[in-house]
């Protein structure tokens, strides 16, 4: 099996030993320098097993000849096809081989095990033998019969049936998923009540959110939480983030599932492929290993500017398309953006204690680094200002646990679906113009407000509806059907320029 | 001299072995094989090393790839004049002769690349 980005092609192994001419091991079809080193990790895994690697001219054809072949995962079916031609094994049975080869023969953890598993299943072809660190992949698909192979010894006990190897249970995902526990609890954050609940919020409605602070309030803590608040991961969600990271060779061995919404925080050096996405053969960038998970983008302002700007479409589309000459490839990047920024370049613009020693003109500069349109997808700006001592020292009330604040999250957003089933759509955030007028009615108190604050800080047509959305999710976190006064009041907050 | 001698010791130690000999000094404009033998089915083109002494290195040494390369190269070529199609390989085999001409070593490479 072949893979270009998340789609897999089957690749036929075809092994020819010739009985003339001078020995020879030769492999054709496109293989890249990993395949092509197949060589001399089959030759010598098959001799240190103790099989007679044959002094014959060896031809390995890897079809279809025109896709570029890349990995390791190709060394056991070229072994077995080696063995098979030499007359040490009969295949009987039918199945998909998979996975590298170390020197001494055992099997190494080989990136993209759940891809084969899926494509087994849609092929119908009902068993496959990966390496034993990366069955538990696979296994999460039902309906296979995934063989942990462990070596190629016990590869060919296997398949002279001198001593079977069992086949993995199908493993339970939902069970997994359930019983991860986020990894960091808001409870152990100290103080920073509003920035809390604005998470809330971004997390009840998919929002990106914006902080602004000082150096050391904890806007890394704080983001830090926010996949722990989010909704539970579904089954099909899991599947989906757990596809990007086989393919991307992320997975720990051994490790079945991504069970927790990602994070991932890059750092501000991150080039414009490592971000979305990129290479001559294509792989997944952060946006996508983000994908249904959150994106935190530290120090933002210090990203390079065309860095940011290609965050663009992505953010719109939940799914970027790269093109090269290779081919053109879709991964998902459905992720929520949680930016941190200083109010200035010394942090401290703003700061009740601290002296900012910028200039005006520096503050400018700084704040010119992120563009509008940036700026303006992201539905919710909040200020975190330093914590006060009293707080740090004193025993501070602990606030909610995560586990709590994502019982609330799940509710809204319940509601949210509730409301967008058939509009293809599955968060506040994601609703268009259109929607937000249908869903998004007020009162005439909140009409009031937001006539008088329209005028007030001069917001834009784009503006006034993201306020609007915001207001809609936290009437949904506050349970009610529409849209009051207070709710609108604390969407307004969120809009207040902070950067 | 040096090398002849050694292309002498070889031919007699592969006889030994029970290798058929079958022409020494294939020649063309191209190259050279020292031996030409037959190892059961195998045909089996060998390279002769010879020096004197253990200075500067043993004679394997002085076989690198690009003249296992050549020999193999040459191989061809001989299928090709002979017109066979047979299962064939390179030897090599190393002889270090002492100054009084006697061999002090003798070593057998099969299958060399």
């Amino acid at each position: 099996m072949a893979c270009v980005g998340l789609q897999s092609f089957p690749v036929d192994v075809e092994v020819d030993v010739a009985d003339r001419g001078f020995p020879a091991f030769n492999i054709v079809g496109l293989p890249d320098k990993a395949v092509g080193e197949a060589r001399e990790r089959v030759r010598t895994a098959l001799v240190n097993c103790g099989f007679a690697f044959p002094q014959k001219k060896i031809t390995i054809n890897l079809a279809p000849a025109d896709i570029p072949k890349e990995g390791s995962a190709y060394d056991l079916p070229i072994a077995i096809g080696i063995l098979v031609a030499n007359e040490d094994i009969v295949l009987k049975e039918k199945g998909l081989f998979f996975g590298e080869l170390s020197l001494d023969g055992s099997l190494r953890h080989t990136r993209g095990a759940l891809l084969l598993a899926l494509f087994a299943k849609k092929v119908e072809m009902i068993r496959i033998f990966v390496p034993v660190e990366s069955a538990n992949e696979a296994a999460i698909v039902e309906g296979l019969e995934v063989i942990p192979v462990r070596g190629l010894k016990n590869l060919v006990e296997h398949l002279r049936f001198v001593k079977r190897i069992p086949y993995l249970k199908t493993i339970n995902i939902k069970k997994l998923i359930e019983t991860a526990q986020p990894e960091f609890d808001m409870a152990e954050i100290v103080g920073q009540e509003t920035a809390k609940r604005a998470l809330m919020v971004a997390a009840a409605g998919g929002h990106n959110i914006l902080m602004s602070g000082p150096p050391g309030a904890g806007k890394t803590m704080l983001s830090r939480a926010l996949p722990g608040i989010m909704p539970t991961l579904s089954v099909e969600e899991t599947m989906e983030i757990t596809r990007i990271y086989s393919s991307a060779g992320l997975m720990q061995p051994g490790e079945a599932v991504i069970r927790r919404r990602p994070f991932r925080s890059p750092h501000h050096s991150i080039s414009l492929a490592g971000l979305i996405g990129g290479g001559s053969r294509p792989v997944p960038g952060e946006v996508s290993l983000a994908h249904l998970g959150v994106l935190f983008l530290d120090e933002m302002a210090e990203f390079p500017r065309s860095v940011l700007e290609a965050m663009r479409q992505p953010m719109e589309d939940g799914k970027v398309e790269i093109s090269r000459v290779a081919g053109r490839m879709v991964y998902p990047a459905s992720f929520q953006l949680v930016a941190a920024v200083n109010p200035c370049p010394c942090g401290y613009l703003g700061h009740p204690k601290h002296e900012c020693r910028c200039t005006t003109r520096d503050v400018e500069r700084y704040k010119r680094r992120i563009s509008g349109p940036i700026l303006d997808r992201i539905d919710l700006h909040i200020n975190v200002p330093a914590v006060e001592a009293e707080k740090i020292i004193g025993n501070a009330e602990k606030g909610e646990s995560s586990l709590v604040i994502r019982e609330k999250v799940m509710k809204a957003r319940e509601k949210q679906l509730k409301r967008l089933t058939g509009t293809g759509i599955f968060c506040n955030r994601e609703m268009k113009n259109k929607q937000v007028k249908e869903f998004c009615r007020l009162d005439s108190g909140g009409v009031r407000i937001l006539r008088l604050s329209m005028e007030k800080f001069d917001l834009s047509t784009r503006a006034y509806f993201r306020v609007l959305k915001v207001a809609r999710t936290i009437a949904d976190l506050e349970g009610s059907d529409d849209i009051q006064s207070v709710h609108l009041a604390e969407a307004l907050q969120y809009r207040e320029k902070v950067f | 001299m040096t090398g002849n001698r050694g292309e002498d010791i070889a031919t007699e130690y592969l006889w030994k072995k029970g290798y058929k000999i079958i022409e020494r000094n294939f020649r063309t404009r191209f190259g050279e094989i020292d031996i030409v033998c037959r190892d059961g089915q195998t045909l089996v083109f060998v390279e002769v090393k010879t020096k004197i002494g253990h200075d500067f290195g043993e004679p394997e040494e002085m076989v690198n790839k690009s003249k296992i390369v050549k020999v193999k190269r040459m191989g061809e070529v001989y299928l090709q004049d002979k017109g066979l199609d047979v299962s064939c390989r390179v030897d090599v085999v190393a002889i270090v002769i002492e100054n009084s001409w006697s061999v002090e070593k003798i070593e057998h490479y099969q299958a060399v690349y």
